[in-house]
């Protein structure tokens, strides 16, 4: 098996990149990127990842329009919303946009590794 | 001077430093003297005026009936006076002084007069010289002289005259009517006297007598009582009047005897030197009067009782009313302040909740990759003892990361997904999570669930929530042995309820009245703390669904919560939302 590429997108780069680390721990290729235009410069540097974990509140472009990027680029990649700041209906509109998944931070390593294989055998 | 506290009147109205229970006293009081002021102030004028004009009505009776028997007693006494003047004048117009000094003839002539006129006591003929010359009668008069008497004078210079009362020669109280002529030989003046007594006129008067007749009786202008009186004395007696008519008219007026009034009714009695004096009840001492009065009296008495018994009913009944409108809208307000009470908390929660969440993963990331560093190193110095530390750090950041999760779904109460519940099944669902924790404890959980119970509209996850927490708190409140009654029934056409009651320590009053305040716990100090937002949640969702919850407990026996929603309904609103 193939190991997963992670793209983590948080304007808490703090939190991403330790997220990324011990996702790499885990034999995850995980990178972490601040926001919606390093994401996109990420996936044009012809870096595709299979699941990307995606924060919903961040300054300049949001979650959601984020979401709608990444899907224009590659409708293939599994998105999973992982926010401080959730609320149903963020998490609706997300859904009808192919949003994978909906977690609340913080969450634990494991659950989220579950998640996290179940998008990316989709 | 300040504002008087102490139930000032109409307070109730605005009394806003006084007590609920002595402003709606007050309220009632107010009512009441309103009211009775309404109703028996135009009673009372109108009685009054009735009262008054009645009285006027039979004073003004009064005297028309003193004026009528005085006019009566008067005409009686005349007519008397004038048929005997008109007999004696026919005599001595018949007859000579010769003739009549003959005493034979005068016997005559007296005994046919005294068949016609009572009273008449004797007839005497007196020359000018004063000599009575002829004498009929009971006393020894014969050849009395009268030269000194007034009377004789007086009877002289007239053609017929009717004296005062006196008592003459005889020494008996009588008057005379005398008539006086010229002798056709002598030219020399004579008299023809008759003698009439004093009870004749007392006959007379005493005709006049009515049921509403004090007295009556005759006086001359001195002041001298010509007949008896009833309170006055006899004849000859003195008598005080204190007006008197002019010529012929009758003069009426009121005096007092002693305490009760009458009237007094006084006319002269032409061709006489007599006065009649009538003394006639007065309108208040009638008995039509008293009567009246009576009926007044009881009247009114049943009026007032009457009006004053609705009066205090109607104040009561609206004094108990005003205070149920207002228990009723302090009621609704206060549920209302309650709900924005948890709007507003439920919105702070939520940003807080928010806010919280980045840290605490950073901080739970951050321990984690610690973790799994550490745990990879095999040489890792204190390696037992840091992964203790972080796996505290770990558990804190969940404990955490629980509250702000609570946190957020308190504020996202309001979010419903509406579909028809079966409570009963609720109730079994919420009970398969929590049979193994009451097993444990040795808590029954004893079941009386109506059948066939109709389906509410409701969010079925939230409905799980409601009696999760209702029930999870019956059964930490028992802690061990005890018993859980769940009751489901219909209530009536519009409303299911269930109750839940447990057999735990109860809840003091001053507690009760705060347990579904968010953030308020009696669990602080226990080994499975609370947040205090379980029941504030729970509160907020059966409210959002438009049912209502209710807590009673008794310290010592327990506590039970009665959860009552609207029974779904064809055509109820909400139709158009997603349902099963």
């Amino acid at each position: 098996m193939s190991t997963r590429r992670i793209l983590i997108v948080d304007d808490e780069l703090d939190f991403g990149t330790t997220l990324a680390e011990r996702l790499a721990l885990r034999g995850f290729t995980a990178k972490a990127v601040g926001g919606a235009q390093e994401a996109v410069a990420a996936l044009a540097a012809d870096w595709r990842p299979d699941v990307v974990l995606l924060d919903l509140m961040m300054p300049g472009v949001d979650g959601l329009a984020t979401l709608d990027l990444i899907k224009q680029h590659d409708p293939k990649i599994q998105v999973i919303i992982l926010t401080g700041h959730g609320s149903t209906e963020s998490g609706i509109i997300g859904m009808q946009r192919g949003l994978f998944d909906y977690i609340m931070k913080p969450v634990d390593i494991g659950e989220l590794i579950v998640r996290i294989n179940e998008a990316g055998a989709q | 001077m300040s504002d008087n506290p102490k139930c000032p009147l109409f307070c109730g109205m605005s009394g806003k430093d006084l007590s609920p229970r002595a402003r709606y006293r007050c309220m009632r009081n107010s009512l009441l003297i309103v009211m009775l002021a309404i109703t028996l102030i135009p009673l009372s004028i109108t009685s009054g005026l009735n009262f008054i004009q009645y009285q006027q009505l039979l004073r003004e009776d009064s005297q028309a009936n003193a004026r009528w028997n005085a006019e009566s007693a008067r005409a009686t006494i005349s007519a008397y006076l004038e048929k005997l003047q008109a007999a004696i004048t026919v005599v001595i117009d018949s007859y000579t002084f010769e003739d009549l000094s003959d005493p034979q003839r005068l016997d005559q002539v007296f005994k046919r007069l005294k068949k016609e006129h009572q009273g008449l006591v004797d007839l005497s003929v007196i020359g000018q010289d004063g000599i009575q010359s002829a004498y009929i009668g009971p006393y020894q008069l014969a050849g009395k002289d009268y030269s000194d008497s007034l009377w004789f004078h007086k009877a002289l210079s007239r053609r017929i005259y009717v004296s005062e009362v006196i008592t003459g020669f005889r020494n008996v109280p009588h008057f005379v009517v005398a008539t006086c002529k010229k002798d056709m030989h002598s030219g020399k003046y004579w008299i023809l006297r008759a003698s009439i007594d004093t009870e004749t006129l007392d006959h007379f008067l005493s005709l006049a007598e009515t049921e509403a007749l004090e007295d009556i009786f005759l006086i001359n202008d001195s002041g001298k009582l010509q007949s008896s009186s009833r309170y006055h004395g006899v004849a000859m007696d003195d008598f005080q009047l204190t007006r008197k008519p002019k010529q012929n008219d009758i003069l009426i007026f009121e005096e007092m005897r002693g305490d009760s009034s009458f009237y007094r009714a006084v006319s002269r009695i032409q061709n006489t030197p007599w006065l009649l004096v009538l003394d006639q009840q007065g309108a208040e001492a009638r008995k039509i009067w008293q009567v009246f009065k009576g009926r007044l009296f009881l009247t009114l008495t049943l009026c007032f009782l009457a009006s004053g018994g609705m009066v205090v009913w109607l104040s009561r009944f609206l004094a108990g009313k005003f205070r149920e409108a207002d228990e009723t809208r302090d009621a609704i307000l206060s549920e209302t302040e309650h709900s924005n009470k948890l709007a507003s908390i439920g919105r702070l929660a939520a940003g807080v909740a928010h806010e919280i969440n980045n840290p605490l993963a950073i901080i739970g990331e951050k321990a984690g990759l610690m973790q799994d560093l550490v745990g990879m190193d095999q040489d890792f110095r204190h390696k037992e003892k840091f992964l203790d530390q972080l796996g505290s750090l770990q558990n804190a950041v969940v404990r955490a990361r629980t509250i702000t999760h609570r946190l957020l779904g308190f504020a996202r109460r309001m979010e419903t997904s509406l579909t028809l519940v079966q409570l009963n099944e609720i109730i079994q669902e919420v009970l398969s999570f929590l049979e193994k924790d009451a097993a444990y404890r040795n808590i029954h959980v004893i079941l009386q669930l109506q059948e066939n119970l109709p389906v509410i509209r409701a969010d079925h996850g939230q409905l799980q929530q409601v009696f999760l927490n209702v029930i999870n708190n019956a059964i930490d409140a028992i802690r061990n042995d005890g018993e859980i009654h769940i009751t489901s029934r219909r209530e009536n056409h519009k409303t299911v309820m269930v109750a839940i009651s447990d057999t735990g320590p109860g809840i003091a009053p001053e507690v009760l009245k705060h347990i579904f305040d968010p953030f308020f716990t009696t669990k602080a100090n226990e080994e499975k703390k609370g947040t205090g937002l379980g029941l504030s949640i729970t509160y907020g969702i059966v409210q959002k669904m438009g049912g209502r919850i209710e807590v009673s407990s008794e310290v010592g026996v327990g506590t039970t919560f009665i959860i009552s929603f609207p029974v779904y309904s064809e055509g109820s609103e909400g139709q158009h939302d997603e349902h099963a």
